[in-house]
This record gives C-alpha cells, structure tokens and sequence, in this order.
C-alpha cells in the first residue's frame, strides 16, 4: 500500500513538473492557482486538520500579507521576494495579536468569529484604512520578482516559482507533522482536556499552530501579489476563506496528499466544468456534495501513525 | 432622541428578520450539532417561491390583502420545508455519523449548488414582487413615523419564536427534540425515533427560513439569487451571538445584530458597520464564550 | 492512482480545443455567473445576436465571425485565468469587461498577447492611463460623469448636497471626482459615506441622511440599490431630489421602487438604444426583442455590443486582422462610427471621445426620459 502510494506521488510529481512543456498558458496559470491554494491550504491545514481549530477566516493572513508587499513595493521600490519573510512576519505577528484572547474559544464559536476577522480585515481594505490601503481600487503596479537575475514574468516561469516554493512547503510540513509538535497537535485534536493533562500546554500549542499558519499564508499573499501586479480587496473576501475550508475538508484534513488533491479539484473542477457555462457551478456544489458522501473523512485521509514497534520488540510482532 | 428612537426601530425590523432565520440555523444546529450553510439559500428559495406563487395563482383576486400573506406564507413554509427534509435526507443523514466538519462541506456544497439552480431557474435579474399586496401606511408615534410593516415584521418574529418556543417546550414532540439534542444515543434507548425527530427539525427550521424570505420579498419587494448568503450570514452571527442552539438566544441575537447596525451606521460610519458588529460579536464572546444566553457547557472530563 | 485520471481528463479536455479554421474568432470576457451574472448574461445575449446578424449578412469580407465566451465570474483571479485561456485560442479581439478591477487584471495578459481588447463597463480612469497600445473601451471614463454631474447639480441650483456611494471600485471613482468638483465650487457636502450592497434595508442610512438635511442626494451606485432607496425613502415621507449615476440606468430600477417612488429621480447616462433616432439602434432594438422578447436591460452590456461593432468594422474596413492595423485604425481612423449608443469615435488613448452623457429623468409612468 505504502509503496504504491509513493509510486504515484513521484509519478504525480514528474507530471506536474514536466507539464509546462506539453499545456498552454491557461492550463499552466491554472495551475499556477492550484499552487498558490495548494500552500494556503496546506497553511491551514496546520490549523484545521492537525490542531483542530476550525478557523474560517484564512483569507486574512493571506490578505494581510499581500498588502504588506503591495505597499512596501509600491512605495520603496524593495525586491519583491526580499518581503517575502516581511510578509509573513506581519501576517504571523497579526496572527499573534487577534489569537491570544479568541484561541480558548469552542468549535463553532471561533468559527465566526475568524469569519468575523476576515471581513473586518477586508472591510478596513475596502475603506482605505490609514490612507495606505487604495481602497476598493486596491494597489496596482507591483513589480515581477526577480530571482537570481532572472525576472519571473511568464506562466511557466511563476508555475517553477510557485512549485518550487510548495514542494519546500510540502517538505517542512511533513517533518512537522511528524514531529514532536505535530503528535501533540493531534492529541490535543482529539481530546484537549487529556492533552493538558499529560502536560501539553494546549493554549500555548493551538496558538503556535494558528501563527505558523499564518506566517505561511502571508508569504502567499506575497507571491500572488507579485503574480497578479495588482490586488484589490474583493480578492481576499469571505469565500476565499470558504474555499481554502473546502480544500483541506474534501481532500482530508490532516493529510498532505489529501490536500493537494483537495486543490487540484475544488480549484481545477470550476475550469474544467466551463464547457458547462452558466451551469458549472451548479454541478460543482452537487458535486461537493456526492464526494463527500462517499468519501466523508475527505479523499485521500491521512494513513494511520505507525510507530515502528517492531524495531522495538525485535521481528515477532509485525505492525 | 427622535433620531435614536427612529433608528432603534430600523434596527428592530432588520433584527427581526435575522431572528427569524437565526432560529432555523439554532433549531438545527442543537439537534445536529450542525452549521447548516445552506440555511441561507433555503431562505432565498421561500422569497422565490412566494413570488412565483403570487404571480401564478392570482390570490389577490379573492382575498384580503392579509389573507394572502397568510394563505402564500403556509404554502411557503409547507414548500420550503419539503426541501429542506430532501436536505437532510440526501446531503446530511448519510454524514451523521462522520466528523461534523464533513457535514459543513456538503452544507457548502449543496449552498452552491442552490444559489446557481436558483439562478439557473429565474436568472439573474433582480426579481420583484407586486408593490401592491400590503398597505403602506405609517403609523405616528412620538412624532416618528414607523411602517406598519415594520412593526408587523418584528411582530411575526416574536410570535413564531413564541410558538415555536412552546412548542419545544411543552409538547411531547418538543420534550423528544429536547432529548435528540442532549443526547441522540440515550434518547434512542428511550424509545425515541431520532430520524424522525431530526426530520422535524429540519421541516420547521427551513419553513422559518422560507418565511423570513417571503416577508422580505413582500416587504422590501426586491430579491436576487445571492442574498440568502447575505442574510444566512448574518443569521448565523446573530445565532452565535445570543448562544447557538437557543432558541430565545437566536431571537435576542437577530434583535441585537439588527440594533448593532443600525446604531454603528447612525453613529459611527456606515461602511463601517458590518465591521462593527464583529467587533461588538467578537468582544461580546471573548466575555460571554457562549453567547449571550448560550449554556456554560462543562469542559468534557 | 486518481490523480493520475485527472490529469489525463485534463488532457483530453485540452485536446477538445483545438482551433478551428476559417473564421475570424473574436473573444468575449463577461461575468456570466457570480455577483454580476445579470450583467454579464446581457452582453454575452447581445454580442451573440449581434454576431448572428453580422453571419447572416454574410460575414466580414466573407469569413464568418464566431464568438468565444469565458466567464470571468466578477472577479479579479477568474478574470486573468479567463484571459489566459482567451489569449490561447487564436482570437482577434476581446470584448469586456464590466468591473474596472476586473478588466485591470486582465488587460497586462492581453496586451502581453497583443490581443486588443475593448472593455464595455470599466469606467475607472487609470485603466487607459498605462499606455497600453491595444486597450479600448466604449464606455466613457469617470472624470467625464464627474464633470457633468457636477453641471448638473450646479445647475440646479443645490447647496447643501449629500453623495452616497457603495465602496465599489467605480462608485466611489465617481463619487470622489464629483466631490472634489464640488468643493471647489463652494458647495456644502453634508454627508459623503458608502452603504453595503446587496442589502435590503436602508432605512438606516436614510434616517441618517435625513437629519443632515441635504437638499439633494447623489448616488453614484447600482440601480438594484438605488430601487430600494427610493422606495424605503418614500415610506418615510422624505421629499428629497435624488440623483444617480449610469449605473442607475436599467429598468429594473422602476421595478424595484414603483412607478410612484421612482417618479422625478434623475440619473446620468450615456443614451440608450431606445432614445436614439439612428438606423442602427432601432434595428437593434427591433432584432433584440424579437429573439428575446424583452428589452435589453443595462446600458453597458449595449456598449458591449458596441465593442464587438467597432472590432467588425476594423476588420472590415483594413481587410486585416493583424492587431495593429485594426488598433491603428480604431484609434486614428474610425471616425464617427454609428454605434448603438451614438457615435463613436476614440482617441489614442483608447477612450472613447466625445459629450456622451445625458440627464435622464423618470416620469410618473415609469419611464425613462432623456431632458
């Protein structure tokens, strides 16, 4: 199983890596998209899927990380990946800030409440909050990152930028996941008061897991600035945040492979349904729902942990 | 005085249709433990529903202008509550045993795809009810002139909620829902049909939803096939505020959310004041972690 | 092992749009779902019947004309993917869109492609600002509708005037230009603040606008919005001059607020098919409600229209479909043209030049008068 499964993912990631080479610009700045959610998603699914937060409100940090390019771009002329890490301190730092009094809060009480966050956050865009934001016109004119001398300007050549910086996304995350910090994520997932009882300070972990997500999101937000040249508030509005939901839910929450698939459909389907015209959408949200019925814990859900107890115990007992 | 008395009442009448709405996600979710996304959408199907049926079956000719609303809002609720139990019974039943979050994306998928066979069915277009089912008339009170619809609008809500308040609370369907809601294991044992029981919740939830969006279409006149996310939106605030899963909670958090609008426009900004209202939301549960009436529920042990 | 089924769907759907020859393509980018889908329905109707007629009477120089839609869903991000899929199949030109925000993220992957594109509904002023050769819109421009609503309510002699926009990207475009107009005139601005669209209630608003006491209100929103506050502000027994901008032109304004609210307001708007005497519009009107049996609801899809006349008439004219040749000759040579909104004639940055704009004023039957 294990085996097969690798099989595919190198497969997949052959594919993908070679795709430039045989699709148009459109399929490419499709999945140019499909990248950026893929991130997001992934950034979230830190949030949602190992920490257990239900968090609806990730077109903040995304958002906020946009602007923060914008603006400093627009206005000193600094290289665009140089804010990069700017980006996502700023949006980690918010994260910090809004998170301290709102993390104690049960399931569906957060749930609005970052609902909540995302349209203050885009209201305050759409009203030019101190002057700086343009307003529903947003910021126009941002520059192509320039990457060892080679300016990023083309589909396929943000497709290998955006690609690159997932497949880093995809490694780090990973060890996270298996990491120490990860398991007691998922503890506190599933019982937070037996988590805190064998000494995981719940409090502290959901919000190291809230920032992490959203230092990630924020550097997002810098690579779709420079991609786009210009954002505008309506780019980071409620439904953006619904999307990256239905992203790590379809594809499976807590799974790395369950949410890029997640991307690939909630992202790749409305294209691929154009030839449907007015209808696609419709057939998306049937869609949605017939997928989640036959597959409720999402598409590809995470395999269950395997310690390898059999290293422990010598060959008898085979796991 | 006039002015914060005038805008008082502005906000009540908005509050009331929230409310209303609001009671349809409460009444659902206490049960379910669900956020039935596509509330909002069984919403706007009521006002296109009301539409449809007014324009084609002509009650206008034989009746009052109150015995239309009346005879229109039963066939509404009857409709709307038809749609909402294939809800249930297509995207959630199948899903109630899995995590409760597998259930929020079919909610949001079966809200999408409503909203498009919406637009699908009627277009695009702005639609418009007939301007000339209820009287106009403005009532002088402190010297404010307040619609009467105004105050038949929040009038309804109040009732509905106290009906539907005595309802859970003093009939045995009530006391079976009740007991669905605490505990769906224990109630089964206690002979209770669960599944019926969570498919009269989800008639009487969307015949509430369907109502509201028949009184905003009669009063406002203008529906579009988006603004039952609006409005679900807002309902689902209004019923986080006053404490999910309660009934007088979700009727004093529509009222609330309304009022809190309506005051933030008058006298703060008002494009500010959706972001007010979170602000007051967000601060209102960093005190209160339930809502205003939601239970103090014991951490699990 | 459904990745890799994916993958190979989204193969053959590539495949599916090969080109096909013989026919001179020109694309079509409109809001077809999403918030403005009523909109964007409008213009893919009109630019497909009028492309219909141009193949009835033979085509352009004897190559028939075919109309590619994507839609762009209202929205900045589907509009750059909606580009790049245009700028793949082998068009000519693109028609739309109608967001100011949305048409911009488009317009660096069409001017990248050398595609020309002429938009039908983005009014923003930076948009023709960039230098960009092979953009053009038959829609006028912001500063213009600033310039003649600040005539208009100068004229009328208002002193104390309250403007109202939605904190969209042309509202407020609008609102801001005619604010500054009017400041600098000396008038008394006693109210200037956005409402949330697509809402249903406004009485808020309304009772706030009304103790600032204004003696008249500028609204630069959408007519869905201005319906309500005219009808909301009748229930309250205000009496106050209302003015709106072109967004406010499409019947369904009437609707909304009823014959009886609706009566007196006044809005700005480039003319209508149905208020001009040429050949053309009348024949368009005629051929509209024949094939849809209604008539056509705003005034920008129209001017979509327009978009597509303008690009057949270019072509046929030069004989070409090389981009520049048209470019060159829509901007130095085109001269006049009767579109179905006037005539049209642009300048070379693109904008359509001339006095567009009409006072419009709504009679008691509802109607919509040119004054």
């Amino acid at each position: 199983m294990k085996n097969k499964r690798i099989v595919i993912y190198v497969a997949f990631g052959v594919i993908l890596l070679l795709s430039p080479s045989f699709l148009n610009a459109y399929w490419v700045d499709v999945l140019n998209n499909v990248g950026l959610y893929t991130i997001l998603a992934l950034s979230l699914n830190i949030i949602l899927g190992h920490a257990g937060l239900f968090h609806m409100g990730h077109a903040a940090f995304y958002a906020l990380g946009a602007y923060t390019t914008a603006i400093i771009n627009t206005t000193y002329h600094i290289p665009i990946l140089w804010l990069l890490p700017v980006s996502g301190l700023v949006a980690g730092l918010a994260a910090l800030v809004v998170a301290r009094p709102i993390i104690h809060l049960r399931g569906d009480y957060l749930l609005i409440v970052t609902i909540g966050l995302v349209e203050i956050i885009r209201i305050a865009l759409v009203n030019n909050v101190f002057g700086i934001t343009g307003g529903s016109n947003g910021i126009f004119g941002i520059s192509r990152p320039v990457l060892l001398g080679w300016k990023i300007n083309k589909p396929w050549e943000f497709f290998y930028l955006i690609w690159g910086f997932a497949a880093v996304t995809i490694f780090l995350f990973d060890r996270l996941e298996k990491s120490r910090f990860g398991r007691a994520l998922n503890y506190l997932r599933e019982d937070d008061v037996a988590a805190e009882g064998s000494g995981i300070n719940t409090a502290h972990y959901k919000l190291i897991a809230f920032v992490i997500g959203a230092f990630w999101a924020g550097m997002v937000g810098n690579i779709f600035a420079a991609k786009m040249t210009i954002i505008a508030p309506e780019s980071f509005n409620f439904w953006e945040s619904v999307v990256l939901f239905m992203i790590v839910l379809l594809g499976g929450r807590g799974s790395i492979p369950g949410v890029i698939l997640g991307s690939f459909l909630v992202l790749g389907l409305p294209e691929i349904f154009r030839q449907f015209a007015t209808a696609r959408m419709l057939i998306f949200g049937a869609f949605m729902v017939v997928m989640m019925i036959f597959r409720t814990e999402g598409i590809l859900p995470p395999l269950p942990r395997k310690y390898p107890i059999a290293k422990v115990l010598g060959r008898e007992g085979s796991v | 005085m006039e002015l914060f008395i005038q805008q008082l009442t502005n906000g009540l009448a908005v509050g009331g249709i929230y409310a209303l709405i609001a009671l349809g996600y409460t009444m659902v979710y206490g049960v379910l433990k669900l956020i039935n996304f596509a509330h909002g959408d069984l919403f706007t199907i009521g006002a296109y529903l009301g539409l449809t049926l007014l324009t084609t079956l002509g009650l206008t000719n034989y009746l009052g202008p109150f015995g239309v609303v009346i005879v229109l809002a039963l066939m509404v609720m009857g409709l709307v509550a038809i749609v909402g139990a294939a809800l249930e019974r297509v995207a959630y039943r199948p899903l109630r045993t899995s995590h409760r979050l597998s259930a929020v994306v079919s909610a949001l998928g079966a809200s999408i795809f409503f909203q498009n066979a919406v637009m699908l069915i009627y277009g695009a277009r702005y639609k418009v009810y007939p301007h000339d089912i209820l009287p106009r008339t403005a009532i002088h009170v402190f010297g404010l002139d307040i619609p009467l619809i105004r105050l038949l609008i929040l009038l309804t809500s109040i009732v509905m909620m106290i009906g539907l308040y005595l309802f859970i609370q003093r009939t045995k369907i009530g006391t079976a829902i009740r007991a669905a809601a605490i505990d769906q294991g224990a109630a089964k044992l206690m002979g209770i049909n669960v599944d019926r029981v969570i498919m009269i919740v989800f008639l009487i939830g969307p015949a509430l939803g369907g109502a509201a969006g028949l009184m905003v279409g009669l009063y406002y006149g203008q529906i579009n096939f988006t603004m039952g996310w609006l409005y679900g939106l807002k309902a689902f605030t209004a019923a986080i505020l006053g404490g999910i899963g309660n009934i007088p909670g979700a009727m004093v958090g529509g009222l609330l959310l309304g009022v809190i609008e309506a005051m933030g426009a008058a006298y703060i900004s008002i494009a500010w004041k959706d972001a007010i209202a979170f602000c007051v939301l967000i601060l209102i549960l960093i005190v209160r972690p339930t809502g205003l009436l939601g239970e103090r529920v014991a951490e699990k042990i | 092992m459904k990745k890799v089924l994916f993958f190979a769907l989204i193969l053959c759907l590539m495949a599916g749009t090969a080109v096909s020859a013989g026919t001179i393509k020109i694309g079509l980018m409109a809001p077809i779902t999403g918030a403005w889908a009523s909109e964007g329905q409008d213009m893919q109707q009109i630019v497909e019947l009028l492309a219909e007629e141009i193949n009835a009477a033979g085509g352009i120089n004897g190559q028939k004309i075919e109309i590619l839609t994507e839609d762009d869903g209202g929205d900045p991000r589907t509009a750059a993917l909606a580009a790049q899929r245009l700028s793949t199949q082998g068009i000519v030109a693109v028609i739309g869109t109608y967001g100011s925000a949305v048409t911009e993220a488009s317009q660096g992957i069409y001017d990248e492609a050398g595609l020309i594109q002429v938009a039908n509904g983005s009014t923003a002023i930076r948009l023709s600002e960039k230098g960009l050769k092979y953009f053009m819109r038959t829609c006028p421009r912001d500063d213009e509708q600033g310039l003649v609503a600040f005539k208009t309510l100068k004229s009328g002699g208002y002193k104390s005037i309250a403007i109202l926009h939605d904190n969209s990207s042309y509202a407020k475009g609008l609102a801001d230009e005619a604010k500054a107009l009017l400041e600098k005139d000396g008038a008394n601005i006693v109210f200037y603040d956005a409402l949330t669209p697509k809402e249903n209630d406004y009485s808020a608003i309304l009772t706030k606008m009304k103790a600032a006491k204004p003696d008249v209100v500028f609204f630069t929103g959408y007519y869905g919005e201005a319906g309500l506050l005219l009808r909301q502000k009748m229930e309250m027994n205000w009496n106050v001059p209302f003015l709106g901008g072109d967004a406010t032109n499409n019947p369904d304004l009437v609707k909304i607020a009823g014959n009886d609210a609706a009566a007196g307001f006044m809005f700005l708007s480039p003319p209508v098919p149905q208020d001009l005497d040429s050949q053309e519009a009348k024949a368009f009107m005629t051929a509209y409600k024949k094939k849809y049996n209604a008539e056509p609801g705003s005034v920008w899809a129209v001017l979509s229209g327009d978009g597509l006349r303008v690009v057949a008439e270019a072509i046929k004219a030069t004989g070409s479909t090389e981009q520049d040749k048209l470019v060159a000759y829509l901007k130095t040579k085109m001269d006049n043209f009767p579109g179905l909104t006037g005539q049209i004639s642009f300048n070379d940055k693109g904008d359509r030049v001339g006095d567009l704009y009409r006072v419009y004023k709504v009679d008691n039957n509802g109607k919509f008068i040119m004054q």
